[in-house]
């Protein structure tokens, strides 16, 4: 058993690996700028003298995120970009420059670019100058920093050079930084080489990377940091985890205990009327959507208008302090009823069917007929005898549910504002807080992977044919 | 004996019922693609045929041509309010709005028994209208075909992926698929070159957009496997060493995915992809949707070709000389083929499903599209307005389950 275990276990790593860098990606791609999501307002304003204080915690928030090493083990690119554009702090800047790449195709020239804007940016945008000339030379070069093009890269050099030539103080600060601009500027686009886009080029990036730290955080249990509070995800998760999993497991609950006198009785007469008609209605109350159903549920028993407002439509309802525990008791119950009736109804029909098929395999053994021939009463053979047997694989049924509940959950959390991991997943989507979002992808795989491994295990337990073969 | 029997009488006393159901599926499964190929027939705010000013005109055909680019509207016509004109004659599709039609008269959600600011009944809204005077009905219409192009695409997508791995896991399983060396190591190149000319570098000389970059990185990806695989076998081959064969263990590879996609719930994955892409669109949608919708396809024909490899015919096809990819292609995987359709319905059910949760949370599509999800969504800021909620949901509803009774159906009839 134990060496069966352990192969089980093995063979889940490389899945759980997968998905990790899958999560890992996706949060990499997200739009938006991490860095600037933890600054606050005042640190993110870029105007006159704040600039440089920007730049610096910028540069420091950058730093602690860990986001100045590079992303992954391996960097499958094109020969034009270099291995080393993570050193490249500012997520802009960087975007540029690799447009810039893309256009043109020569890191060195565009480095030596790169290196020109700055020095230029030292020389006047920080030399303390107020006259109108200065501050539209600085505007223009900090534009510079988000052009690719050559046309409107032309056109700010000229705003600065027109603006140099009416400043002669300005001049005097910028012009070998300004000619030095021009000339990397025209260097790029002279030594411009599209071709080696078609070159591949495979980067090894060393073990100090940023999946490295990530994954290494994620088995200490440190899943990040939210951009939007700055609690850890971990922390979140887990709060909403309490609401959602007391809302599945009240529904599967209540799921078995509806299913299994169906799938039972029409097991017991296969093909008779009761068996039919409870068929065709699972399979359409399975077709119903959730999020209909729930929404039907809101439209016409949380709304006066049609004389049945019984049940409160939002949130999960907080008791007062002074409340006995059967009001709270009660304030719950009627917050909870209408989100776990939606989601039973889901589970019920799978279910079912699942009960049939497993009774039905039951009342046709050897033994029932025994059961039978013995002269037991029919209630006897149906419950004791054949239930107990068909029993085994609905347990094992229950690890396969829970994660498809959890999934179908997030729109029945949605609309009745609960608090759950749904909820959480939604709200955190439009709020563009990646880290919630992706570390809930993760902690969904997992109680995946774990709910598939505790099935094969019991299997394997309960019938040693599977763990020996 | 007592199974055989109990089946038996199963089966003959469920199948008028069956019978029925399917029948009643596979009409409105019909009625559906109708709806999808000649909605603006259906539900459009112009006239079919109309005389205005001593001309005829044929507006709703018209605007199609211009859609595709062969025709224009005459100076006259441009942004011409077809409901205010009086007409000499004028024949009207069924439902006078099209889906995209705002209704300022009767905006801010009027329902379909109330009073409608209308100069004749013939232009009620007749399952009511949203917000902006959108009118529902016209809606239904044009989701039918975004369902309809969900299903069929998505499940194209699906069910060409699931095949092919599938079959090639089915029928070698870990021992049967032998490549030379040379042939291995032209394959794993192909793929590092496939990834990189296909998702690296395509996206820097050849800009699209995000359906297209998918679907052709993917191609890419493909042709650049196989091509240096037989490149790298034809040539490399020719060296002895090169030319042993090594085992490639597919079945373990292929349920391997499969376990890595299977792990992660369909709708959150959808959800967690979705919200990154910039420029969503249905194509994408339904691309990704194809891209994970596979693993049910691939996990039935895998089991068919596990049983069926070990028919008799098949042996007799490998005795006969036949190569193995052969006996794969032409006498294998077409008995496979039949049962696949099966789960290609219940797989079409559950990409509406799943496309109609997404629109029903905002999230992926377009506002301009309408879908049945999308129309629900309403709902949410105006709880009063029931229309809302019923209509496109019973339209989601009759198609998911006309597609799973559909899918029962076959299954019956195969087990048969």
């Amino acid at each position: 058993m134990a060496a069966y275990v352990l192969k089980r276990l093995l063979l889940f790593l490389p899945t759980l690996l997968a998905v990790s860098m899958l999560a890992f990606g996706l949060n990499k791609c997200a739009p938006g700028d991490p860095v600037t999501q933890f600054m606050t307002l005042d640190e993110n304003s870029k105007t006159g003298a704040d600039y440089q204080r920007y730049q610096r915690v910028y540069a420091e928030t950058a730093v602690r995120m860990g986001l100045n090493k590079p992303a992954f083990y391996l960097q499958l690119t094109t020969a034009a970009y270099p291995d080393t554009l993570y050193k490249v702090l500012q997520a802009d800047h960087r975007a540029n420059l690799s447009r810039l790449v893309a256009r043109y195709g020569c890191w060195p020239e565009i480095q030596t670019y790169y290196k020109a804007l700055q020095r230029a940016e030292a020389a006047f945008v920080y030399a303390g100058l107020r006259s109108d000339a200065s501050i539209a030379a600085r505007t223009a070069l900090l534009q510079l920093y988000g052009q690719h093009e050559p046309g409107p890269i032309g056109a700010r050099l000229d705003t600065i050079g027109m603006a140099l030539s009416r400043d002669s103080a300005l001049a005097a600060h910028g012009r070998p930084a300004y000619a030095a601009l021009t000339d990397a500027c025209r260097a790029v686009e002279a030594g411009a080489t599209p071709w080696k886009h078609y070159i591949p080029a495979l980067y090894w990036q060393g073990f100090d990377n940023q999946y490295h730290h990530w994954l290494g955080g994620v088995l200490k249990g440190n899943w990040g940091v939210s951009y939007r509070d700055e609690r850890p995800v971990f922390a979140k998760i887990a709060d909403a985890a309490r609401w959602t999993l007391l809302l599945n497991l009240l529904a599967i609950a209540l799921a078995y205990l509806i299913a299994i006198p169906i799938g039972v009785y029409s097991a017991v007469r296969p093909g008779g009327r009761f068996d039919r008609w409870s068929n065709v209605a699972l399979l359409a109350l399975y077709s119903l959507p959730g999020f209909w159903v729930a929404i039907l549920l809101t439209v016409f028993f949380t709304n006066p208008q049609y004389g049945m407002d019984w049940f409160p439509s939002m949130g999960v309802g907080e008791p007062g302090r002074g409340d006995s525990w059967w009001d709270a008791l009660q304030l719950r119950a009627s917050h909870l009823f209408l989100p776990v009736a939606a989601l039973t109804y889901g589970s019920l029909a799978f279910i079912a069917r699942q009960v049939r098929g497993s009774m039905a395999k039951a009342l046709s053994e050897d033994f029932v007929r025994t059961a039978r021939a013995k002269g037991l009463p029919e209630r006897t053979v149906i419950w004791k005898h054949a239930f107990r047997n068909a029993l085994f694989p609905l347990i094992t049924l229950f690890s396969g549910i829970l994660p498809a509940a959890l999934a179908g959950s997030v729109v029945v959390e949605a609309i009745f504002n609960i608090p759950g991991m749904g909820f959480l997943t939604i709200e955190s989507i439009l709020n563009k807080d990646w880290p919630v979002v992706y570390a809930v992808l993760m902690m969904t795989a997992l109680l995946t992977v774990a709910g598939i491994l505790l099935a094969d295990l019991l299997y394997a337990w309960a019938d040693p044919r599977v763990r020996l073969s | 004996m007592q199974t055989q029997e109990i089946q038996k009488k199963q089966a003959e006393d469920a199948s008028p019922l069956r019978q029925k159901a399917m029948r009643w599926s596979m009409r409105f499964l019909y009625l559906l693609l109708f709806l999808a190929v000649f909605g603006d027939f259906i539900a459009n705010d112009k006239p079919w045929l109309c005389r205005l000013d001593g001309a005829w005109y044929m507006p709703v055909a018209r605007e199609l041509l211009v859609k595709a680019g062969v025709a224009r509207w005459p100076a006259n016509l441009v942004n011409l309010d077809w409901h205010a004109q009086r007409y000499d004659l004028s024949i009207w599709p069924p439902i006078r709005y099209a889906a995209g039609t705002i209704d300022l008269k009767n905006s801010n959600y009027v329902s379909p028994v109330a009073p409608q600011q209308v100069e004749h009944w013939r232009f009620r809204h007749w399952l009511g209208a949203d917000r902006l005077g959108r009118d529902t009905a016209a809606g239904l219409v044009a989701g039918a075909r975004t369902a309809v192009w969900v299903g069929l695409v998505a499940m194209s997508i699906a069910g060409f992926i699931g095949l092919l791995l599938g079959s090639l896991a089915g029928f070698f399983g870990d021992r049967g698929l032998t490549v030379s060396r040379a042939g291995l190591l032209g394959g794993l190149a192909g793929l590092l070159a496939g990834g990189f000319y296909g998702f690296v570098a395509r996206p820097l000389l050849w800009q699209q957009n995000a359906t297209w970059a998918v679907l052709s990185g993917c191609a890419l990806l493909a042709v650049f496997i196989i091509g240096l695989a037989w490149l790298a076998h034809n040539m490399l081959g020719r060296l002895p060493w090169w030319r042993r064969r090594a085992t490639l263990p597919i079945d373990t590879l292929v349920m391997r995915l499969v376990e890595i996609i299977d792990a992660m719930p369909g709708l959150l994955l959808l959800l967690a992809v979705m919200a990154i892409v910039s420029r969503p669109s249905i194509g994408i949608v339904v691309v990704v949707i194809g891209l994970i919708g596979w693993l049910g396809v691939a996990r039935f024909v895998r089991a068919e070709l596990l049983r069926i490899r070990h028919f008799e015919y098949i042996d007799a096809a490998r005795v006969a000389g036949l190569s193995e990819w052969r006996v794969l292609w032409r006498h294998a995987l077409p008995n496979a083929l039949r049962p696949v359709v099966t789960t290609l319905t219940f797989g079409a059910a559950a990409a509406i499903l799943l496309e109609s949760y997404l629109s029903f949370l905002g999230i992926g599509l377009p506002p301009e599209i309408v879908t049945w999800g999308g129309q629900i969504q309403a709902v949410r800021s105006n709880i009063n307005a029931w229309w809302l909620a019923i209509f496109p949901g019973l339209a989601i509803f009759f198609t998911v389950a006309s597609l799973n009774l559909l899918g029962e159906g076959l299954l019956e009839r195969q087990k048969q």
